[in-house]
């Protein structure tokens, strides 16, 4: 018994504390993204030539947005050195997770400043991902479409011409995340002011605090009743089988004309030798408005260096920290998740491809981001968020359509109950 | 004399417990550890509107208890998921019965059509329901393929997403994987049955019929008591294959209690209230299978 004791004992102490040695760990969501990949070699080997005897090693989170994993490794006491945070960094900033960082710490590579969350600034601003719709160039082409259409009638329009020609419109898959992006889209630029210091809360505060309702709001409504038409019309039948990669290898595949997807996309065409040109075209508007992008990583949302690292290890995870604006790491960084470069006295700006496609859309992106602009929907501040679980609802009502309800007041009042259920998790 | 009796009474009674201690003690203890302590533990976080995010939960009461009697995707949950449980019951309660039958009666290569229906049960849950999903696309799945390769068009479907056939499609991944096992254990049974009994019916001039109801089916009521317990369970917690195939999809149709269990606790950042949804399946399910216990225990017969 006494020696069952102390094995089990020993294993359980085996579980928390730091990893030992002078390895820093940090995570990273590779799962099958060569890019990403890339990326943190290159950050790798910045940081371990600079800091001989230490190494710097891979927590792969997948595909996954880390919160289980994060959510398990606090109940062990063992979260990595340095973690990258996603929406979740006020989670983990409450639970007392994360090392503040100092503004020079910005200053140093001309990073704007991050909004801060309760008084404090916890991430790297990686950089600047858009939301918009990519399009395969020459099926448009040869609809006579070689602008961005203004309004969802407009895409609508010429999604019949490109059926009329036998092109299949749209790709969407209705069994994972992706199946939200159209209602995100048409949500998140058309419910929310373009200009977040208009002095007007936030539509979310306004939904927190009960004054805006989904069921009453008439821009959610003509927002579903927009899926309806695009599902009706443009969605192929066992679309609810199909799932983000599904949509990527049609679209890669030249069997689409448009996707729906963030511009990390593009840092995607090279490793899989996508051999035709695309463009990056914004988001229409339901409501008069022009189109535009939508800005995802205006809330701080990069890496963060945790409360496991302390003494010399805390330095070392400074260290990680600096060692990712390192000229040619930002690049990799810029190129694998095709971002914008933000931090200004580092010389990478936006990606650049050896691959002739990714480079001409990484140049089309370039230039209508610059034309048309972004939104930052609800992507605003940390505090001024949707619940995390909200892109998660917003896939189910898409395939609640999908499947078939046509009952608007029924999809709208799951909106509104499971956001308020969401709410009560955080 | 009678001092020594009582004291070596004693005696070996202190050697008795001191043998259960040796021999139960660190069972107890792992059970305790990692059973009860846990299930104890997950009632006190049902008090509680604990997010995992922190180490400090606040203490709410039986405000997790309350919002769940008001609840309408718990209980859309709970239907989806008795719905299925009773599907999987009746199947693995008399036509895994059937099968065993069936199969008991095989001469020749009894072994490999015996194995043949074991061997879905070999594969983990995750790995079967990733062939289901594979087989299930709709645009590229085996039995669409196949239905085409027919000119059966009309009938390939999606059979994941359909909202009409989501239900089926898990309850037969459950069925495929499950059968084997369930037929197995009725086979088992099936071979404890004296043959002198079979050789009286032959004798009598009872056909199969009979001998099925006389003999097999009364000889057989402690496994359908076993097996009805274990389908129940198996119905109950339903979950890997929902994880892996719909996600609980199309929208919240396919959600069973263990799923939403999931998505409140790790979706959704509740885990408090996932643990008082947790305690109230729990508590429902002792009572479940309390009452199917004692009453099929009643309709048991032994030699």
């Amino acid at each position: 018994m006494a020696v069952l004791g102390l094995v089990l004992l020993g294993g359980l102490a085996g579980c928390g504390g730091d990893s030992g040695g002078n390895v820093i760990r940090v995570t990273r969501n590779i799962g099958g993204r060569e890019g990403f990949r890339h990326h943190f070699e290159t950050w790798k080997a910045t940081f371990e030539q600079a800091n001989p005897g230490w190494t710097m090693e891979l927590t792969d989170l997948g595909n996954a947005d880390g919160a289980q994993f994060y959510k398990t490794r606090i109940a062990t006491g063992d979260l990595p050195e340095v973690i990258m945070t996603w929406q979740l960094t006020n989670f983990l900033a409450d639970g007392g997770n994360l090392v503040p960082l100092p503004d020079s710490y910005y200053e140093q590579f001309g990073i704007p400043l991050p909004t801060p969350y309760e008084g404090k600034r916890y991430t790297s601003q990686a950089g600047m991902q858009i939301q918009g719709i990519a399009v395969n160039k020459a099926m448009w082409d040869d609809i006579g479409v070689t602008e961005p259409p203004e309004s969802w009638e407009e895409w609508f329009a010429a999604f019949h011409k490109l059926q009329e020609k036998g092109y299949k419109p749209l790709v969407l898959g209705g069994r994972e995340w992706s199946a939200a992006q159209p209602l995100f889209y048409a949500l998140s630029s058309d419910l929310y002011d373009r200009t977040v210091d208009s002095g007007q809360a936030s539509w979310t505060k306004r939904r927190d605090a009960g004054e805006v309702r989904f069921a009453t709001d008439p821009i959610v409504r003509q927002a579903i009743e927009t899926m309806f038409y695009l599902v009706d019309h443009f969605v192929d039948k066992g679309a609810g089988s199909d799932g983000y990669n599904e949509e990527q290898r049609d679209f890669y595949g030249g069997k689409g004309a448009a996707w729906f997807m963030g511009c990390w996309m593009a840092g995607d065409l090279e490793p899989n030798r996508v051999g035709f040109d695309m463009e990056y075209w914004p988001v229409p508007s339901m409501i008069g408005r022009p189109p535009v992008f939508i800005c995802t990583s205006a809330m701080p949302n990069g890496w963060a260096v945790t409360t496991s690292a302390t003494g010399e290890k805390l330095d070392k995870a400074m260290a990680v920290m600096e060692a990712f604006y390192d000229p040619g790491v930002y690049q990799a960084f810029l190129n694998g998740e095709c971002q914008f470069g933000e931090a200004a006295k580092v010389p990478a700006k936006a990606p650049q491809y050896d691959w002739a496609p990714a480079q001409h859309l990484i140049e089309n992106m370039s230039e209508n981001l610059a034309a048309y602009g972004t939104t930052r929907g609800f992507h605003i501040a940390l505090d001024d968020m949707p619940p995390p679980s909200f892109h998660d609802l917003m896939a189910r009502v898409m395939q609640e359509i999908v499947a078939g309800t046509r009952d608007i007041d029924r999809l709208l009042q799951i909106l509104d109950d499971e956001w308020e259920s969401a709410r009560k998790g955080m | 004399m009678r001092s020594g009796l009582k004291g070596g009474a004693s005696g070996g009674r202190l050697r008795g417990a001191t043998a259960s201690l040796i021999l139960c003690g660190p069972a107890v203890a792992l059970y305790g550890g990692f059973i009860v302590l846990p299930a104890l533990l997950g009632f006190a976080y049902s008090l509680t509107d604990w997010t995992g995010w922190t180490g400090t939960p606040d203490f709410i009461g039986l405000a997790n208890f309350r919002e769940l009697c008001s609840d309408t995707l718990f209980f859309k949950s709970v239907r989806f998921t008795l719905f299925e449980t009773a599907m999987i019951v009746v199947f693995f309660t008399f036509f895994s019965m059937a099968l065993a039958v069936l199969l008991d009666k095989l001469r020749v290569w009894k072994g490999l059509i015996r194995g043949l229906f074991f061997y879905p049960y070999v594969l983990s849950i995750i790995v079967s329901a990733l062939l289901f999903t594979y087989l299930a696309n709709y645009r590229e799945g085996a039995v669409n393929l196949l239905l085409r390769a027919l000119h059966l068009d009309m009938l390939a479907q999606d059979w994941m997403a359909d909202r009409a056939l989501a239900p089926y499609f898990i309850f037969t991944l459950v069925a495929w994987s499950g059968l084997g096992f369930f037929t197995t254990l009725y086979l088992a049974n099936l071979q404890t049955i004296p043959g002198e009994l079979y050789e009286a019916a032959r004798i009598d001039g009872a056909g199969p019929l009979s001998v099925f109801s006389r003999i097999q089916f009364p000889m057989l009521l402690p496994t359908v008591t076993t097996n009805s317990v274990l389908a129940l369970i198996t119905g109950i917690n339903l979950f890997p294959q929902i994880v892996v195939t719909t996600q609980g999809g199309p929208g919240f149709d396919t959600f069973t209690i263990g799923y939403y269990i999931y998505h409140l606790g790790y979706q959704k950042d509740r885990l408090g209230y996932a643990a008082a949804v947790s305690f109230m399946t729990f508590a429902a399910l002792v009572a479940v299978a309390a009452v199917q216990v004692a009453v099929l225990r009643r309709r048991q017969v032994s030699l």
